[in-house]
């Protein structure tokens, strides 16, 4: 704890607000910016005072101590409020350091892929999404969160549509997003409003406190359920409901995929848990059902169908897309456990799969910044000609495949173990049988990269290239983190024991 | 331009008055409906009749696009930054109370009062953005295309 | 009371004929226009229901200013949409049936309407309207909860609209001239652009399709 009396009172105790208005503000005089460069440098100094920040908050939590942070100094339920528990706050630190990781990637990436001059506003379009994911994790306010998601989604889609001066698709990409994002946040948007009708207050310790009282409510408060359900399962990619996904992660400038990949899916999934454990409560009927056989029976649906998907895909990023889809199967199979060992385990999967696939993606990316390859027929001689790079991608890939010491395997393994535990075989070996599918879409990248030569071009072998430092260090940190957690977990093991203790608590 | 003669005198009386009732929403709305929303629409709604009527050029005179852009940041800020004064004077975010310690309905007068001006910059500066934007994109507007 | 239950039955009926209009309708600049009647024969109804603030914005913002927008993105593209054939028309149609369903499900326990002891006419709502004298001294109670009791739930709005203002400045440029840079890798672009040129006419609807969705 001596690292947090470094940190000043004031800086912990408006922490959770300067969380979310830091960016906003800074977002809003960066987008004015004449500087591409100055904008920069404000973008990097905002993420770093929110991982400094959000590690703080991280640090308090760990001590055992909870925060309200009550906006305008009003009580709840009549004043929106924060939330500061052992649930959200690795989440937010997870995306205040992506943030920062993917801003030092983006000053090679971005000057490679964005107009000059579109430079200043689109980093403010980044501050604002990073502002809204962490608005809508920081919350405990059910309206607050649809307020959020919408400032995140619309920056998203301004973020994933500026792909477009690197392959036009993006547009499609980003409209497919943009409807489907959209239908999503109104379905959640429907719910909230029956749940208003329901309980009558929109802060979420509220509404949960009443529906338990009620004993999880009338039809309107099942129907509520449903449609939230359906509007997160629409923002994570929950499996029938993942179309928007692979365009995204595909067309999306390098540095907005790396960021999306490792924070978007993952602070809905943190909404889903939210929502389905302490607003809800599995002791209702009606979410008991839905989480262990839709929630399950779509998890396993998607780890299965969008790992095959993954494998016939000739694009490396939308192969790893895919992938993505397929983990959150795996996340959602950890809820579907419903166990305090499934819940940690899908949680800890949710924190290792945002930094395995955001070093992946941050590889995929350093590969188009120097040849403007995605295919992975193109990937020939990557081997030798990036091999740093190429290194990270191996090792980050070994980790999604979930070889031992790595992070993936240690999610994987607990959420076996968790799934032995219930005595689901089934969801077990389908666990290890799309692994061996992992392997063939991993491998398929790699035996291309290695074992094949470099391609020429007028009759020159193309000559080694390595990525910028400001490239391979955010990767080879993730990397090295992955195999990090991957010999010792016992930190983020215990993190997420204590999110699934908030869960199953049903968040007081 | 085609001469609309009825079409150019109607609006020219017209305009102040929108753009006036948009203040009159703005500054009226803690007695009666409206607000800053409402206000900024209106305020960006007669400025779009003028370059429907004048010319987007003439619009783009009165009203430069980089004052627009630089509105769609200051209403933001100013509603930021009275989040942020009233964190200055010790309160939590937006707490407006702070601002008169004496007496707290005081200062949430002049916080409504501050939040709702970010408001109606915000969004008349974003509704003239985005109509810019969309009219640029083509050459000026012939009648059979109304 | 029956007398305002016969017209909002009246303007709900008026809602859902004009639905059916713009989705049968192809015209672009009809579906434009029957959308700011939607708007304001909503706003109608919220005055009816005695929602005046929510009247006034819907009448501002959705039969105003977004009608023009409307028009002025309308005509930077056709003026008629393309047929849809019924193949795929089939599967929205049992997605909304299925919602329709789901509501109809809920309706038998919700609260009469304007029940006074239903829970969102009587816990926090009530609340508001008994503090919102003492606490802020206006007669506005929908401006007190807006800009006060939720005012960061406005500044999330206010940032809604700016960062939709952002994207429009990034994606259009406010004097028309955005899109036309290329990226370009540092480096030796080994494979050719993976994208043909945009065209003037949209691709056929399952080009689209294959592209993203393969």
């Amino acid at each position: 704890m001596d690292i947090l009396s470094a940190y000043p009172g004031w800086l912990i105790e408006h922490g959770a607000a300067l969380l979310v208005i830091l960016p906003l503000l800074m977002g809003a005089i960066t987008a004015i910016m004449p500087s591409e460069r100055l904008s920069w440098v404000t973008t990097m100094i905002v993420t770093l005072v929110l991982t400094v920040t959000s590690f703080g908050l991280l640090l308090t939590i760990m001590g055992g101590e909870s925060q309200l942070y009550r906006l305008g100094g009003w009580d709840p339920p009549h004043g929106i409020s924060f939330v500061i528990d052992g649930l959200n706050t690795p989440v937010l630190f997870l995306i205040s350091a992506m943030a920062l990781l993917t801003t030092l990637y983006a000053l090679p990436s971005v000057a490679a892929e964005v107009e000059p001059k579109k430079r200043p506003p689109f980093y403010a379009a980044f501050m604002v999404g990073v502002a809204g994911l962490i608005g809508m994790v920081v919350t405990g306010d059910a309206f607050n969160v649809f307020v959020f998601l919408e400032v995140s989604s619309i920056s998203t889609y301004v973020l994933v549509a500026m792909g477009a001066s690197r392959d036009r698709r993006a547009l499609t990409a980003a409209y497919n997003y943009l409807i489907l994002g959209s239908i999503g946040a109104t379905f959640f948007v429907i719910g909230l409003g029956f749940l208003y009708m329901e309980t009558g207050t929109l802060n979420m310790a509220d509404i949960g406190r009443i529906l338990a009282d009620l004993d999880g409510g009338s039809r309107v408060a099942m129907v509520a359920f449903g449609f939230i359900t359906i509007g997160l399962g629409l923002k994570l990619a929950m499996f029938p409901l993942h179309m928007w996904l692979p365009g995204a992660y595909a067309h999306a400038p390098s540095f907005v995929t790396v960021f999306l990949a490792s924070t978007a899916t993952k602070a809905a999934l943190y909404l889903m848990l939210r929502f389905t454990f302490t607003v809800f409560d599995p002791s209702f009927d009606y979410v008991i059902t839905v989480v262990t056989y839709v929630l399950t029976g779509l998890g396993i649906a998607a780890m299965l169908f969008a790992s095959l998907q993954a494998i016939f895909q000739t694009d490396a990023r939308r192969a790893l897309a895919f992938s993505s889809i397929a983990q959150v199967g795996y996340m959602l199979l950890g809820i579907g456990i419903a166990t305090a060992a499934g819940l940690s385990a899908g949680y800890l999967h949710l924190l290792n799969h945002a930094v395995i696939k955001g070093a992946l993606f941050l590889c995929l990316g350093a590969f188009w910044y120097r040849y403007g390859i995605t295919r992975i027929d193109d990937f020939a001689g990557l081997g030798k000609m990036m091999p740093w790079t190429m290194g990270a991608f191996t090792l980050a890939g070994l980790s999604l495949i979930g070889v031992p010491a790595t992070a993936g395997f240690v999610s994987k393994l607990n959420l076996v173990k968790a799934a032995l535990d219930k005595e689901w075989y089934w969801a077990a070996t389908i666990i290890v049988v799309t692994s061996v599918l992992a392997i063939i879409y991993i491998g398929r990248m790699l035996l291309t990269a290695y074992f094949q030569s470099p391609p020429e071009i007028d009759g020159e072998v193309v000559a080694k290239n390595e990525a910028p430092l400001m490239m391979l260090i955010p990767m080879w940190f993730l990397v090295l983190l992955s195999v990090a957690i991957g010999i010792n977990a016992d930190l983020i093991s215990d993190a997420a024991r204590d999110a699934a203790a908030v869960l199953m608590s049903g968040g007081s | 331009m085609t001469p609309h003669v009825i079409l150019r005198v109607v609006s020219k009386f017209l305009i102040p008055l929108i753009a006036m009732f948009a203040f009159y929403v703005q500054f009226h709305g803690d007695y009666g409906p409206g607000g800053g929303f409402q206000a900024g629409v209106i305020l960006a709604a007669s400025v779009i009749l003028y370059a429907l009527i004048f010319g987007l050029d003439a619009a783009k005179k009165a009203i430069p696009p980089s004052w627009v852009r630089i509105g769609m940041s200051l209403g933001v800020l100013l509603y930021g930054g009275t989040g942020v004064a009233t964190w200055f004077l010790g309160g939590e975010f937006l707490n407006y109370s702070v601002f008169t310690p004496d007496h707290p309905s005081h200062g949430q007068h002049y916080g409504i009062l501050a939040v709702e001006l970010g408001v109606l910059l915000a969004v008349a500066s974003v509704m003239v953005a985005i109509f810019y934007a969309f009219g640029s994109r083509q050459p000026d507007l012939t009648d059979e295309d109304w | 009371m029956p007398s305002t239950i016969i017209l909002d039955i009246g303007f709900m009926a008026m809602l859902v004929v004009v639905a059916i209009a713009i989705v049968r309708l192809r015209s672009l600049f009809a579906i434009v226009m029957l959308q700011g009647v939607y708007s304001l024969v909503s706003a109608m109804w919220f005055v009816s229901l005695d929602a005046v603030d929510v009247a006034f914005t819907e009448a501002a913002v959705g039969a105003g200013v977004s009608t023009v927008l409307m028009l002025a993105a309308m005509l930077l593209a056709d003026r008629e949409s393309l047929p849809v054939p019924m193949s795929r028309q089939i599967g929205p149609l049992i997605i909304v049936v299925l919602i329709g369903l789901a509501m109809f499900y809920a309706l038998g326990d919700m609260p009469a309407y304007g029940d006074p002891h239903s829970p969102a006419n009587s816990y926090v709502g009530m609340d508001y309207i008994g503090r919102t004298a003492d606490d802020i001294h206006i007669p506005n109670v929908v401006t007190a909860v807006l800009a006060s009791y939720r005012g960061y739930d406005t500044f999330g709005e206010a940032v809604v609209v700016f960062s939709a203002g952002l994207g429009v400045l990034l994606l259009l440029g406010l004097n028309g001239n955005a899109g036309k840079w290329r990226a370009k890798p540092n480096g030796v672009r080994i494979s050719k652009a993976a994208a043909p040129a945009a065209r003037r006419r949209p691709l056929p609807k399952d080009a689209v399709r294959k592209g993203d969705a393969s």
